[in-house]
């Protein structure tokens, strides 16, 4: 039921911005976050013991025997059955055993009833921990200062090749044909540019901390948590525990926020609390503070590029070279799967007749970095969008020209080899964006000095990849069953989690149209292992575009029997419903998920259709620098954002104002700090988020280039796409206000200044 | 130690140790759950509760200290099938996403709309910037306070 | 994660100063803290970071509603401000709008608006944090702290209060009772900047309070205080003398820069560089100057 609105939700109700479904319950503090969950019977709290140092042998662990241990609960390494989170790669165990490799890394688990006596606990345990020299640094990890990881400390590779550099060489080396192909193709260019660009950390800081309860009982194993992926969690408790997939339990209670950081992460939380509460045989709440939160958990990748490239006198882009490494952190965990995400995107939005994208994970003695919110692009994004800034600027030229003369267009054909057949809105975006924003006069003026302040303003354009890369989408088999229910409802069961971004709402919106009913005669049950098929991750930007037009298949499959019904025996579409109930039983749709025939993708050569399509942006960014102190204000900031179709145009703004904030505050205020593998500032108190009063005017212009296969008459993702292109966008800006062009994020106020007194000096 | 305080109008008593935050008194004892702890050091705003009708972060205040006093929270300014304006207007104009901030945010919202009826838009900024939100970038945030105060001027009942 | 220990805290209330005096002065003979919970916005953060306890918690004594810390009043020439003050009531203080309005301007910057409803200038005196905005206003007010105990009520001169890092004059058993300060005639000219990470919710990487009385281009008045720039609120001497020796269109931007620098010793932490908050706490008194009629 849509609780709480008189609005009368018109049909179809595609294209109408529904109220949020799970709104009333939030607005009222109704809804039931995992720390709100009535405590159970016998409860525990959990809590985690990690190494203080980050890297070294585990020798040991005592336990002081001055303290009462006997209400407490404790478990250890040996204590799992296989210690191994499952991911990518089995390389992170659920508890250090032998070695620790980061700062933070857990090593006991305890449980207590009582909180105060459980911190004491903590501090009871001591880790007898034999220090190794540390690698922090992802350039001094590939340069094997110290073997931290495997052979080589390199996690993962890939080697994306295009065009007269084309050879076949194998992937990492560096002086092979390939390396010489590409370089001949940049000298033979007219004007050739260098630059080296870093992206930094950034914490997903949802406002609501990690946390689960777990239990066991007669059915198996249960967790209930923030959790955006119930069946990552699931796939973990089958390895860990050796369980059959049937006696595990996840479900999702409401989460408040992820953005990635509730991908991967909640699995080890769970394990921990499940484990605990294995051997205590209570039910165990594990809630993170936020301290605990941003230290322990991931954050997005650290990343270098090196980029080279080559064009022509007039602008048209020809060659590039990039190399890039990802610090991927201690252990694997998906970054894999980031630095996959990451090279697909490095060379931008443009057309390029010869690249060569060479890119390395590394891993280093700090915690495992993983999955947020564009998953690797916005760091190459950045990177790219401020290598054409400076081509244009050798080229004297504005960079929109550039930009938009290069632009990938309709039948244009990407790094990867991909002809871009159809759903191609980079230019359209970027005459919008640059239109709404008056962006053209703004830069042709130079910036506007007032006072003690100068105004700048700086636009990016990029194209994220909707869904999951090349033949993910194929081996996942995404799932999702619906229902027919008495009355002529609809009961949507899919593992698409709502985090937040409007799944629920956005779901039934596409069920009701496909079936040709009303919104509020639609159900969304909770996402839950045991319920719900799995239908691949919350991840990608490929709930709604994939997940979305398998529930849209599923609908129209049982309307369409419905209608048939109708047609035979009459009476409305309730009637029907009751009637083929009655007579088959419960009738559900259980559909799979059927990739687009026309993709092609080899896993090996990197080459093909490395997404089915892309979302395409325009983001332009005003900013006003103090000249004395030189911090920036984002004043406007606007987005063209090609959704393919926007199913509820709020809730796509939403995500794109949402998702522009964060990149905001990446490129201007958020920063980890370090010292010895030991986060600085793990409070909200000095990782410095954006208040209401750092936020710009958005102004957000939907455009729909819609994707033939997605639902809704053309859906594409949206999740990730906002996050790609704030940051080069503002670095434009300021470079235009206050004449420093800065390759390093954040754009902290501390870092302009030194890079202006840098170029003073220079200059003088 | 008996504490005694007026809670959503309604008088509640209670006994707890003096220095319990009031936070984890309504969470615990006093049984709602609306109001979140996202930091519990006065950063985030998601525990802000009105006492005596100024917003104050529920994670620095002592439930000792609200003896004789008068807290509002989420819970305390409409129901499921009774919505008021404010919590009406953030489902409509996508003040609230996840959700987690929400309570927070309508408090605050609430406490700048009973003295300010018709703020505008860096009014309204300045009334929520103790309250973080990672989800929406704040805009439609802003326009639900904005449409709220509008309703309320056009005479909806809160 | 110690949080959860608040359980075994006890709180008391005391019917008046003197029954509180007494009550400190008495564990302060027996090497016993009593802390005195204003607003909390101190004090309840630190508890966050806190190892568990090990002995008997200290005494807390709710001070929130204390008759005798509270109030703003003028009298002649003096303004006298309660203690027990939160920032939001100096916002919504006539007087204080009127005769000190650059405490008005620092009350706003302060996190927002729960702490400003929360946090009270006595806090902000007793933890004499060098971050403190508080402690930087009333600094460039020249204003006086008025401190009691069981021995009897004293005076601290702002100028007197902090000796190092979060350490003061004030004795352990001393209770701030108010601050009194002499407002420069209404409409005098006052300057509140605060530089920290973000708009709202933020601890100054640098803040420059100043106030002064400007006669025929010259100040006759003069008063300043800087934020998180020396391991004491700055309250910038040289500079000072600097600006009261000679007419304001004399002062040269050298000589406001080479002041400056021998006023303050920032250093590197979390929440900025040496370098950084030497150039902005030059920037910022130049800005400062400039607006009293300095031609820099
Ligand atoms: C999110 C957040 C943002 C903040 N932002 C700022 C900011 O922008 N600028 C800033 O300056 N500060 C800031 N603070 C710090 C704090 O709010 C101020 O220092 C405030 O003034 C403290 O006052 P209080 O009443 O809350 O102190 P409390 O926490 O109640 O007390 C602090 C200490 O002072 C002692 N004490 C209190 N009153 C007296 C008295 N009358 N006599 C003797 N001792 C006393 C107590 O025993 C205790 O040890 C912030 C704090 C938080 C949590
Ligand atoms: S939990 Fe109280 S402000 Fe964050
Ligand atoms: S709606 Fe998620 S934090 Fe505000």
């Amino acid at each position: 039921m849509v609780h709480g609105s008189p609005v009368e939700i018109p049909r179809p109700s595609v294209g109408v911005s529904v109220p949020r479904v799970d709104g009333a319950a939030k607005v009222t503090g109704e809804a039931l976050y995992v720390d709100d969950l009535p405590k159970r019977d016998g409860e525990l709290h959990g809590a985690t013991v990690r190494s203080p140092v980050a890297r070294g042998v585990l020798r040991g662990v005592r336990l002081d025997p001055a303290f009462n241990w006997s209400d407490v609960t404790i478990v250890q390494a040996a204590d799992i059955a296989v210690n191994t989170v499952a991911l990518i790669v089995d390389d992170q165990p659920i508890l250090a055993a032998t070695h620790v490799n980061h700062v933070y890394e857990p090593v006991v688990l305890l449980a207590c009833a009582d909180k105060a006596k459980l911190a004491r606990a903590v501090r009871a345990v001591t880790l007898d921990i034999e220090p190794l020299p540390p690698v922090f640094d992802m350039e001094q990890s590939l340069a094997k200062v110290e073997i931290i990881a495997g052979e080589d400390n390199v996690q993962k590779r890939y080697l994306i090749t295009k065009g007269r550099a084309d050879v076949k060489v194998e992937p990492g080396a560096v002086n092979g044909e390939s390396a010489t192909a590409i370089d001949a193709a940049i000298a033979a260019c007219d004007v050739v540019v260098t630059g080296r660009y870093f992206a930094h950390h950034q914490e997903q800081m949802y406002i609501e901390p990690q946390g689960v309860v777990a239990w066991w009982d007669t059915d198996g194993a249960h967790a209930t948590g923030s959790i955006q992926c119930p069946f990552y969690v699931h796939k973990a408790f089958t390895k860990a525990f050796l369980l059959d997939a049937d006696r595990i339990h996840i479900t999702q209670a409401v989460t408040g926020g992820g953005f990635g950081g509730k991908e991967e992460y909640p699995s080890i939380i769970a394990l921990h609390a499940a484990l605990l509460a294995q051997k205590s045989g209570a039910p165990v709440r594990m809630i993170y503070d936020r301290k605990e939160d941003i230290e322990a958990t991931t954050k997005r990748h650290p990343c270098i590029c090196e980029i080279t490239s080559g064009c022509d006198r007039d602008g048209t882009l020809r060659a590039l070279s990039i190399r890039m490494i990802m610090d991927g952190g201690a252990y694997v965990t998906l970054t894999p799967v980031v630095l996959s995400r990451g090279t697909l995107h490095a060379a931008g939005a443009y057309r390029w007749d010869d690249v060569r994208i060479e890119s390395i994970a590394v891993a280093t003695n700090t915690p495992p970095n993983g999955a947020f919110r564009g998953f690797g692009a916005p760091q190459t994004i950045w990177a790219i969008e401020r290598h054409l800034d400076a081509v244009a600027k050798k080229l004297g030229r504005d960079p929109i020209d550039l930009k938009e003369q290069n632009v990938l267009r309709e039948g244009d054909v990407t790094s990867t080899g991909q002809v871009l057949r159809s759903s191609v809105a980079g230019a359209e975006c970027l005459e919008k964006a640059v239109l709404a924003s008056d962006y053209r006069a703004k830069r042709a003026r130079g910036p506007v000095v007032s006072g003690r302040t100068a105004r700048g303003i700086g636009a990016a354009v990029f194209m994220h990849g909707a869904g999951f890369t090349g033949s993910g989408e194929r081996y996942l088999k995404g799932k999702v069953a619906v229902d027919l229910l008495a009355g002529g409802r609809l009961g949507i069961r899919t593992a698409s989690t709502d985090i937040g971004q409007g799944t629920e709402t956005v779901f039934r919106q596409i069920a009701a149209d496909a079936a040709g009913i009303a919104v509020d005669a639609v159900d969304f049950a909770v996402p839950s292992t045991t319920t719900c098929p799995d239908s691949g991750p919350t991840v990608a930007s490929r709930t709604v575009m994939v997940v979305g037009s398998i529930v849209e298949n599923a609908a129209k499959q049982l309307s369409a029997r419905v209608r048939a019904e109708v047609e035979a025996h009459g009476g409305t579409f309730g009637e029907a419903t009751d009637r083929l109930i009655a007579r088959e039983g419960p009738i559900t749709s259980l559909l799979q998920y059927a990739p687009p025939s026309f993709i092609t993708w080899d896993d090996t050569t990197y080459k093909g259709d490395a997404y089915p399509c892309y979302g395409w942006a325009c983001d332009v960014a005003e900013v006003e620098v103090d000249l004395d102190t030189f911090e920036v204000t984002v004043v406007d900031f606007w987005s063209a954002t090609d959704v393919g179709k926007a199913i509820n145009p709020v809730m796509c703004k939403g995500q794109i104002e949402g998702g522009s904030l964060q990149a905001i505050g990446w490129a201007v205020s958020e920063e980890i700090t370090w010292r010895d593998g030991h986060i600085t500032n793990p409070r909200m108190t000095n990782y410095i988020i954006p208040t209401s009063l750092d936020a710009p005017r958005f102004q957000t212009i939907l455009v729909e280039a819609p994707f033939a296969m997605g639902p809704g008459g053309g859906a594409k993702g949206i999740g990730e796409l906002p996050m790609d292109g704030g940051a080069p966008a503002i670095a434009a800006a300021v470079e235009h206000a206050v004449g420093v062009a800065m390759g390093s994020l954040p754009l902290t106020p501390e870092r302009i200044l030194a890079a202006k007194q840098a170029s003073e000096r220079t200059s003088a | 130690m008996k504490i005694s305080l007026t809670l959503n109008g309604a008088p509640r008593e209670l006994d707890s140790a003096p220095l319990v935050r009031l936070l984890d008194a309504l969470r615990g004892p006093l049984g709602l759950t609306g109001t979140k702890e996202g930091c519990g050091e006065g950063e985030c705003g998601s525990c802000t509760v009105l006492l005596d009708g100024d917003p104050v972060n529920a994670c620095l205040v002592p439930i000792g200290q609200c003896e004789g006093r008068a807290i509002t929270t989420v819970e305390g300014l409409g129901e499921m099938a009774h919505l008021s304006p404010l919590q009406r207007c953030f489902i409509d104009e996508g003040g609230a996403q996840c959700g987690i901030c929400t309570p927070g945010m309508l408090i605050s919202a609430e406490a700048l709309l009973r003295r300010v009826p018709d703020p505008d838009e860096p009014t309204i900024r300045e009334a929520l910037a103790g309250n973080l939100c990672r989800c929406t970038g704040y805009q439609r945030i802003v326009e639900s306070v904005r449409r709220a105060a509008e309703l309320l001027r056009e005479g909806a009942a809160r | 994660m110690s949080l959860a220990d608040l359980h075994f805290f006890k709180m008391t209330r005391e019917p008046s100063l003197d029954a509180l005096c007494a009550v400190v002065a008495e564990r302060h003979a027996q090497g016993l803290a009593t802390i005195l919970y204003a607003g909390g916005t101190d004090w309840m953060v630190e508890q966050e970071m806190r190892a568990p306890l090990h002995d008997e918690p200290p005494l807390v004594v709710d001070i929130g509603r204390m008759g005798e810390l509270r109030g703003i009043s003028l009298a002649g020439d003096s303004l006298r401000i309660g203690a027990g003050t939160t920032y939001l009531e100096l916002e919504r203080s006539a007087v204080v709008q009127a005769r000190a309005p650059m405490l008005v301007r620092m009350a706003k910057d302060v996190g927002a608006v729960q702490i400003q409803a929360r946090g009270t200038l006595g806090g902000n005196l007793a933890t004499a944090s060098p971050a403190a905005d508080g402690v930087a206003a009333l600094a460039a007010y020249d204003a006086t702290i008025v401190v009691k105990s069981a021995r009897g009520e004293r005076r601290i001169a702002m100028a007197d209060l902090q000796t190092g890092y979060k350490k003061s004059t004030r004795a352990a058993d001393e209770i701030i009772v108010a601050v009194e300060l002499a407002p420069p005639p209404e409409g005098s000219p006052w300057y509140w900047r605060k530089v920290g990470a973000r708009r709202a919710q933020a601890i100054s990487k640098v803040a420059l309070a100043g106030v002064a009385v400007v006669e025929n281009g010259t100040a006759t008045r003069f008063g300043v205080g800087m934020v998180s720039v020396a391991p004491v609120t700055a309250r910038m001497a040289t500079t000072r003398a600097l600006v009261l020796g000679k007419a304001l269109a004399e002062i040269t931007a050298e000589e406001i820069d080479h002041a400056v620098d021998q006023d303050v010793t920032p250093i590197d932490d979390v929440r900025s560089t040496g370098e950084y908050r030497s150039h902005v706490a030059r920037a910022l008194t130049r800005d400062l100057l400039r607006q009293l009629g300095a031609r820099v």
